[in-house]
């Protein structure tokens, strides 16, 4: 009997369609081939970009945007939306429009074209969410932006045009649907408890235990209870926190930890799955919320979205989360072929 | 007299073109695919590159992708009907990224900005 399920943040409903149910081996993940040829985002092809806003690794006094960077941020050449002008926001009866302003950045996670992030250092990686941090609260001081938006796609599925390893970040004039739905949800849950729903979420899946991936001292990874798709995840700290800019060094080092184990189960369940990531953080220029609670949330590109989801809202899941999850906790000790719940 | 090579495999864009930028005073190639322009690439050495991106076989990025591994300072400008191109970042290696218009302003503007 396929089951429905209400995600308690938004509302949202989803279908775990049990009859449907898949092994990890079911899925195929088409290879895409690489096409090769010159890359933008290699070392010594610096002009080819716009001129870095943030670089780490080059060695103290050697100039910028030239090689020995480990991670670059630079400006979409061609961005969606464009940082100079005025919103000017109008109305044109009924509907609003305003002229498309924000900030569009490419992070370029690693100097090597063949580096795939979820195998890189540790310390690698956490230089990169350092570098989230460090955009966000250089964007956070435009006031037209209201949010920044994080993300990644990897493997061309989900919408990577190009294989050298990289993310994007895009500075927003408004906040998104989704953001919008979770503050609210987080809100009307904490008016009624009190307590941050996302911190009761922890307790209860620590406490559960089926939904849960891995955890370190300070983070968690955990199957949502109600997921979009197979093998959904989603990485939250431990402690209360609203803001993803808010944390320090030692606290993006455990993220890396947890971010690494968890994107290696992943690629160990299904070899070379195509995901998303986003970062779901606090607004710009707010103050910590006791409502809300950042995370990232993992999405890997394994079904589609057709007219039933389009016309519904609802997403068919042909697996559960908590079977995923045991996939997940066995996959890096079994392996894709031998993983059985 | 500088040599542009003008790839799209549509006849009618290769018509306008050619005698556009023949009456500003430019030698103009033709290639048809992206094979027939990488080969021409090779063997007629132009100052700069005019490219389509959807074309049958090859497509522009792809070809993007192989020109600028042999000569990376050649200006090459995508000529696209296609404005969602812009969010591949393959095609970051161009020089300029223009979207196609019946009066050709932007791009004989850029043509003038690499050639003169």
């Amino acid at each position: 009997m396929p089951e429905l399920r209400k995600d308690p943040v938004l509302g949202r409903w989803i279908i775990i369609a049990q009859e449907r149910a898949k092994r990890p081996t079911d899925f195929v993940v088409a290879e895409a081939p690489s096409m090769g040829g010159f890359c933008p985002l290699c070392p010594g092809n610096e002009n080819t970009t716009p001129p870095e806003v943030l670089a780490y690794g080059r060695s103290y006094g050697a100039p910028a945007n030239t090689p020995g960077w480990l991670v670059r941020v630079v400006p979409n050449k061609y961005p969606a939306l464009v940082i100079e002008g005025n919103l000017d926001r109008q109305a044109e009866g009924l509907y609003d429009k305003m002229n498309g302003i924000g900030a569009h950045e490419v992070v370029i996670e690693s100097p090597r074209h063949e580096d795939i992030f979820a195998r890189l250092p540790l310390s690698h990686m956490a230089v990169i969410f350092q570098a989230f941090r460090s955009r966000i609260h250089d964007l956070e001081r435009d006031p037209r932006f209201l949010y920044v938006l994080v993300f990644k796609n990897y493997g061309r599925a989900a919408g990577a045009s190009l294989e050298h390893s990289h993310s994007q970040l895009v500075a927003l004039p408004i906040l998104p649907r989704m953001i919008v739905s979770e503050l609210q949800g987080t809100l009307e849950y904490y008016k009624y408890k009190e307590r941050c729903i996302y911190c009761d979420i922890i307790r209860q899946e620590i406490q559960q235990k089926v939904r849960v991936v891995c955890q370190n001292d300070l983070f968690i990874t955990m199957t949502p209870f109600a997921p979009r798709t197979p093998f959904e995840m989603w990485i939250l700290p431990k402690q209360h926190e609203s803001g993803y800019h808010n944390h320090n060094d030692e606290q993006l080092a455990s993220l890396a930890d947890i971010f690494s184990e968890t994107l290696r189960r992943l690629d160990a369940c299904i070899p070379g799955v195509p995901y998303n990531f986003v970062l779901h953080t606090q607004p710009l220029r707010t103050e910590n919320m006791k409502h809300f609670h950042w995370h990232f949330e993992i999405v890997p590109k394994l079904t589609s979205i057709a007219g039933f989801e389009w016309g519904s809202g609802f997403y068919i899941n042909p697996m559960a989360p908590e079977e995923a999850a045991l996939y997940l906790r066995e996959s890096l000790e079994k392996g894709p072929q031998e993983a059985r719940p | 007299m500088r040599k542009i090579l003008l790839v799209d495999d549509e006849e009618g864009i290769q018509l306008l073109y050619q005698e556009e930028f023949q009456d500003e005073g430019y030698e103009v190639i033709s290639a048809f695919t992206g094979e027939e322009a990488l080969e021409k690439f090779k063997s007629e050495v132009p100052d700069l590159v005019i490219l389509d991106i959807q074309m049958p076989g090859m497509n522009g990025i792809e070809v993007l992708r192989q020109m600028k591994m042999i000569a990376p300072q050649l200006p090459i400008i995508l000529s696209t009907a296609y404005h969602e191109y812009t969010q591949d970042l393959s095609a970051w290696a161009s020089d300029e990224f223009i979207v196609k218009s019946p009066d050709m302003l932007k791009l004989k503007e850029a043509v003038r900005k690499y050639l003169g």
